[in-house]
């Protein structure tokens, strides 16, 4: 007779990994539909290329690849980001642009996409910075439609125009872009920096909530 | 387990420069990270003192379990064992470190009160089993 707790054991394990595995299945779903059905890549840069931060003329830029969930990614904003705008963006010899890696889930992808809609007011910068003054815990509801939009009355944004740019998943494909993007460029975690020289192309990769002294080492090596 | 948890919890970082930083807001969380490392280390050598001394120990299980509460919680969501864990287990892996992200603090509190009561229990234990008959 086979024993009652190496039974139940049995019957746990296999509860657990049917468990993963549809739950594995169900994100490579979400993963799939997050990377098909990408238009040519030129249309949908043509609809909206990346807001930069800072001069276009500058000789270094600094790709932050992030996550607007990601509490690392806060923690680089609220103590990294502050210094290199002052010393290298504000002055000139560097800027910046953000690639959206909604790894963190639905919300995540959602406020990317509030991002572009308010760029199409103008207010690309002063949105992303919203997200991360009032960046809530993972998933809890901070980031879902209803408090994008309430983030965009608080700019003083068109709501109708938001509304409606928001509702209709109008910037869907180029999240889904700069997710691939993201992947591309070796990001397996959120912040991830690439550093340009755009001069020479010499790059450097920093991966983290690093310090301002790595970044302002790695930019002056750049100069 | 000092340094791992310290590189998971992006306290120290390798690359591009070996450097470690603590922001204000990370300060109890390097701390408990501190104390957990202390007490695992006591605890789990005692236990393994204990295995080798005596051949039985019913508190190195416990001990391991307290161990690997404190040590995965706050394991990143947006960090690479995070995103290893969401990308292998998928949402199931999303809701669990949201989960570790989100009690962080209370979690390694917990683990840390673990470790400590079986460390006295530990230290009771072989202060009876290991006196030395006269």
């Amino acid at each position: 007779m086979v024993d009652k707790k190496k039974l139940i054991v049995a019957i746990v394990g296999i509860a657990i990994v049917s468990a993963l595995g549809a739950s594995f299945l169900l994100y490579i779903g979400q993963v799939d539909q997050m990377t098909q059905d990408i238009q040519d890549e030129s249309e949908v840069l043509s609809v909206n290329l990346p807001p930069i931060l800072g001069s276009t003329t500058a000789l270094v830029t600094i790709i932050e690849m992030g996550d607007y969930q990601c509490e690392m990614c806060k923690r680089w904003y609220d103590n990294t980001r502050p210094a290199i705008i002052e010393n290298f963006i504000d002055t000139g010899k560097a800027n910046m642009f953000f690639i959206d890696y909604p790894i963190l889930g639905p919300d995540s992808a959602l406020a990317a996409e509030a991002t572009y809609c308010a760029d199409d007011q103008g207010k690309y910068w002063d949105y992303h910075v919203t997200l991360y003054d009032y960046q809530g815990h993972m998933n809890s509801g901070w980031a879902n439609a209803e408090r994008l939009k309430s983030f965009a009355f608080n700019l003083d944004l068109n709501m109708d125009e938001f509304d409606e740019c928001l509702d209709s998943s109008k910037y869907d494909e180029r999240v889904k872009l700069n997710w691939q993007k993201a992947s591309a460029g070796g990001a397996t975690s959120t912040p991830t920096f690439i550093i340009v020289n755009t001069e020479t192309g010499n790059e450097e990769k920093i991966v983290g909530a690093q310090p301002y002294a790595v970044f302002e080492k790695a930019i002056n090596s750049m100069l | 387990m000092f340094i791992p948890l310290l590189i998971i919890s992006e306290h120290l970082f390798l690359e591009p420069y070996i450097i470690f930083s603590i922001y204000p807001e990370s300060i109890v969380n390097f701390l408990l990270i501190l104390i957990l490392s202390i007490f695992a280390g006591i605890v789990i050598s005692m236990n393994i003192f204990r295995i080798r001394q005596i051949k039985k120990t019913n508190k190195i299980g416990v001990s391991l379990f307290g161990t690997i509460i404190g040590a995965s919680a706050g394991a990143c969501s947006c960090g690479p064992v995070g995103f290893s864990i969401i990308t292998t287990f998928g949402t199931a892996g999303g809701i669990a470190t949201a989960f570790l992200d989100m009690y962080e603090i209370p979690l390694r509190i917990i683990s840390i009160g673990i470790l400590i009561v079986v460390f006295f229990t530990s230290l009771k234990s072989l202060k009876n089993e290991c006196k030395i008959k006269s």
